[in-house]
């Protein structure tokens, strides 16, 4: 299974599902929901955090929380 | 006091102000408010209570501005104050209305908040503000169709450009509010039993109301501890998993929001470029990024030094002839001298340091408004990471370059405990403002003035002490990264707006607002302290003074204008010496003897504890030099003439003085540091902690410094 840290730049992927953990309610409530479309839109200077594109908003996330997001990428 | 802490009663009724953080509700507050904003507190949490009355008509309005949050869920102390305020637990504060301000072009989201808050059942009004940025990214939103699905007034607004902002004071004064049916099936939630006795012991609307206190009792501090416990065996005995029915309610209530977006929003796409992405390819440059914030801070803190001197200045001349004045009306007498020498220069202590704050203040808004902080914390993140601490922690560090207490406020949109308390505890360690004048004088004896190459050694110096300060931070919270077990997970969830430019007049607003909320919380605890150490100073064991003085031979009647002046100096050092202070400080005199200081730099030392830039008006009374702080050049030359009479060496030898650079470098010795670290962590624990082991830091490096070198 892919997750949200494995996206590349200029790829568009669908949230599958958030893997459970403390963060999850939390990533929720940012807009991480299935169904909702990712990419990855800047990687800091040191490979991490991630900053990815989510509708019309831009969050960073660490790697560790990406790992959280299961996706699929779009073709 | 400077403020009533409750709003006054006279007003006819109170909207809260609520919406996800960068959508513009702190613009839209300005705009209706203007300067007639308070800051108060709430009870139990460190989140400042902003609110302002504004005329209506002939009505009298509160207007509250909650926290950005994005949703009703306590993640942090924010959020608890939000679901405190709406959830009627805070009877005092709780609104008649509410006024939710929703980003136009991230309506999802901000929905998600308003439908938590039409569950709550609370008559409320939409603003969907930003326009603007919606317009340029092809959305459009059909305000009748939102208000039909919701059943909720929805008016469209662009703040910055106060598009809009009279339709908001006319929905005010109109009281356009509506009270909304629930959003989602708020029944399903709780099972019927336990509901309705949450609804019966705590006298609540609805079902919604009692989920959501379920889920707040254990981080709501004005809940009594027997209702807590109460709720507590409720949710055991019903056998009700909270976390995985909010889990559920956050997917149902997001499908809910789409559903209904659907039939209101029109998206064109516009395949272009957004300007940010653009500037953001540049801002967050694997080196050019770096490079651009070392420029900003640098233009920062040559802003911050250069521009705050002569406002710093005129306020210490102005003060220093309020008290001679004040000296001179009065009738001599005690009280005069404890008003002249002890309140005065205890409030131009605090007064002294507005410039240098206030600067600090606009700089970090503009940055904040204009979306840069975020590129920051992305930028830093990584790097901070290995310390214990997080990409937020930049902003209180760089602060800590100004002030330490500025920087320690700044510590609370840091989610996670554990990064805030390092955090916390380190940026005492930062080279603050009030250390600036301890070094100039110290670096002015120990480090002569010659060149090497184009570098002044003198500068080299002093921005080594800078450096010295920030591996202070690094390893200090290395350290406390290992020795504290907190099971709470570290992560950065943070949102990366639009880049904007700034409004000024939200900055200068918020440059007023914090200034004035530092001078009034900081400058209480400076105040007391100058006093009691006045006292400490000016008086001692009856006897022992007297007998000081009369040991001075008194000048001739004849004398020189300069014999006298000598004379009066002798005196002043004779009643330092013999006061408690002076007692006190040969007490620890054999403490601080391995360190290279004698009794009088003890008397620093401890007149230091209060507030560190106390050292350059001690050693200047001390040495006799008279009481002009400002000349710190004849300061300067008297310590290094300073000779010890059993030794007969210079007193402040290059090893003595940078033994005390260091130990100024290091030491807490800032009262207000340690009234702003009780506040923010609600206990004495942590403050006594930093101050022992930044004392004990203190001592040991000195101690170093000083045997090497000697």
């Amino acid at each position: 299974m892919r997750t949200a840290d494995q996206i590349k730049k200029g790829e568009l992927a669908t949230i599958d599902r958030i893997l459970p953990s403390e963060l999850t309610l939390h990533l929720m409530e940012m807009g991480f929901l299935p169904g909702k479309k990712i990419s990855l839109l800047q990687r800091a200077p040191l490979k991490d955090p991630l900053a990815f594109k989510l509708g019309n908003t831009v969050i960073a996330l660490r790697k560790s929380e990406a790992k959280l997001i299961e996706v699929t990428l779009e073709n | 006091m400077p403020e009533v802490l409750t709003p006054p009663k006279q007003s006819t009724f109170t909207v809260a102000l609520i919406g996800n953080p960068n959508v513009g509700k702190t613009t839209i507050f300005n705009r209706l408010t203007g300067l007639r904003q308070k800051v108060g507190n709430y009870p139990g949490v460190t989140v400042d209570k902003r609110y302002a009355n504004i005329k209506v008509e002939d009505q009298e309005a509160t207007i509250i501005d909650l926290p950005g949050t994005y949703s009703i869920y306590p993640n942090s102390e924010d959020e608890v104050i939000v679901h405190r305020v709406l959830n009627g637990l805070d009877k005092e504060n709780r609104p008649d209305f509410v006024l939710a301000v929703v980003d136009m072009s991230s309506m999802e989201r901000g929905l998600f908040l308003v439908t938590q808050i039409m569950d709550l059942g609370l008559p409320m009004a939409i603003v969907l503000n930003m326009s603007d940025t919606a317009q340029e990214q092809g959305i459009k939103v059909k305000s009748h169709a939102l208000y039909k699905a919701l059943g909720v007034p929805v008016i469209q607004t662009n703040a910055r450009s106060n598009h809009g902002i009279s339709g908001i004071t006319d929905l005010i004064s109109q009281k356009m509010f509506e009270k909304p049916a629930p959003f989602i099936n708020i029944q399903d939630l709780l099972p019927q039993d336990l509901s309705e006795r949450i609804l019966a012991r705590f006298s609540l609307d609805n079902t919604y109301q009692a989920y959501q206190l379920i889920r707040f009792h254990d981080k709501e501090p004005v809940l009594s501890l027997e209702d807590s416990r109460w709720l507590h065996d409720q949710v055991e005995t019903a056998d009700y998993d909270i976390k995985q029915t909010q889990l559920e309610e956050t997917q149902k209530r997001y499908k809910a929001i789409q559903a209904v977006l659907e039939s209101v929003v029109e998206k064109t796409d516009i395949e272009r470029k957004r300007l940010t992405d653009k500037l953001d390819s540049i801002f967050l440059h694997k080196i050019g990024g770096y490079v651009i914030f070392l420029g900003i801070l640098l233009v920062i803190f040559q802003a911050v030094f250069a521009w705050s001197a002569v406002p710093m200045d005129l306020i210490d001349g102005l003060f220093a002839s309020l008290s001679s004045s004040v000296a001179n009306i009065l009738p001599a007498g005690v009280l005069t001298d404890l008003i002249s020498e002890g309140v005065i220069p205890g409030i131009g202590g605090i007064v002294i340091f507005i410039p240098q704050i206030a600067l600090l203040f606009a700089f970090l808004g503009i940055l904040e408004d204009t979306g840069y902080m975020s590129r920051v914390v992305f930028l830093m993140d990584r790097i901070m990471r290995p310390f214990g601490l997080n990409g937020k922690s930049v902003v209180p560090l760089i602060s800590g370059i100004a002030c330490a207490i500025p920087g320690i406020m700044a510590t609370r949109n840091i989610g996670n405990w554990k990064d805030r308390l390092i955090t916390i505890m380190v940026t005492p360690l930062m080279s603050c403002s009030a250390r600036l004048p301890v070094y100039v004088i110290l670096i002015g004896i120990a480090v002569p003035e010659s060149y090497v190459g184009p570098f002044n050694l003198q500068a080299v110096a002093l921005l080594g002490m800078y450096l010295l300060g920030i591996v202070a931070v690094l390893l200090t919270s290395w350290i406390l990264k290992l020795s504290l077990n907190f099971k709470e997970r570290s992560y950065l969830m943070v949102e990366m707006p639009l880049f904007r430019l700034p409004r000024w007049k939200d900055v200068l607003i918020t440059m007023y607002g914090k200034s004035k909320t530092f001078v009034f919380e900081a400058g209480k605890v400076i105040l007391t302290i100058s006093i009691v150490l006045w006292v400490l100073a000016s008086y001692g064991p009856s006897g022992v003074r007297e007998e000081a003085i009369s040991a001075i031979e008194a000048p001739a009647s004849d004398a020189s204008e300069e014999a006298v002046d000598q004379y009066e100096n002798k005196v002043a050092s004779a009643e330092l010496e013999s006061s408690y202070i002076g007692i006190a400080g040969k007490f620890i005199e054999p403490a601080i003897k391995p360190l290279g200081y004698d009794w009088k730099i003890g008397i620093a030392l401890i007149t230091s504890f209060a507030a560190r830039e106390v050292f350059v008006s001690t050693m200047a009374t001390l040495y006799s030099v008279g009481s002009d702080v400002e000349d710190e050049l004849t300061i300067q030359q008297k310590l290094e003439s300073e000779v010890n009479p059993e030794t007969g060496k210079a007193v402040f030898n290059i090893a003595t003085a940078f033994s005390l650079i260091v130990f100024y470098a290091f030491a807490m010795q800032c009262m207000s540091t340690l009234a702003v670290v009780y506040r923010e962590t609600k206990g004495w624990k942590w403050p006594l902690i930093q101050t022992v082991y930044m004392t004990a830091l203190a001592y040991v490096s000195a101690w170093a410094v000083y045997q090497f070198l000697s």
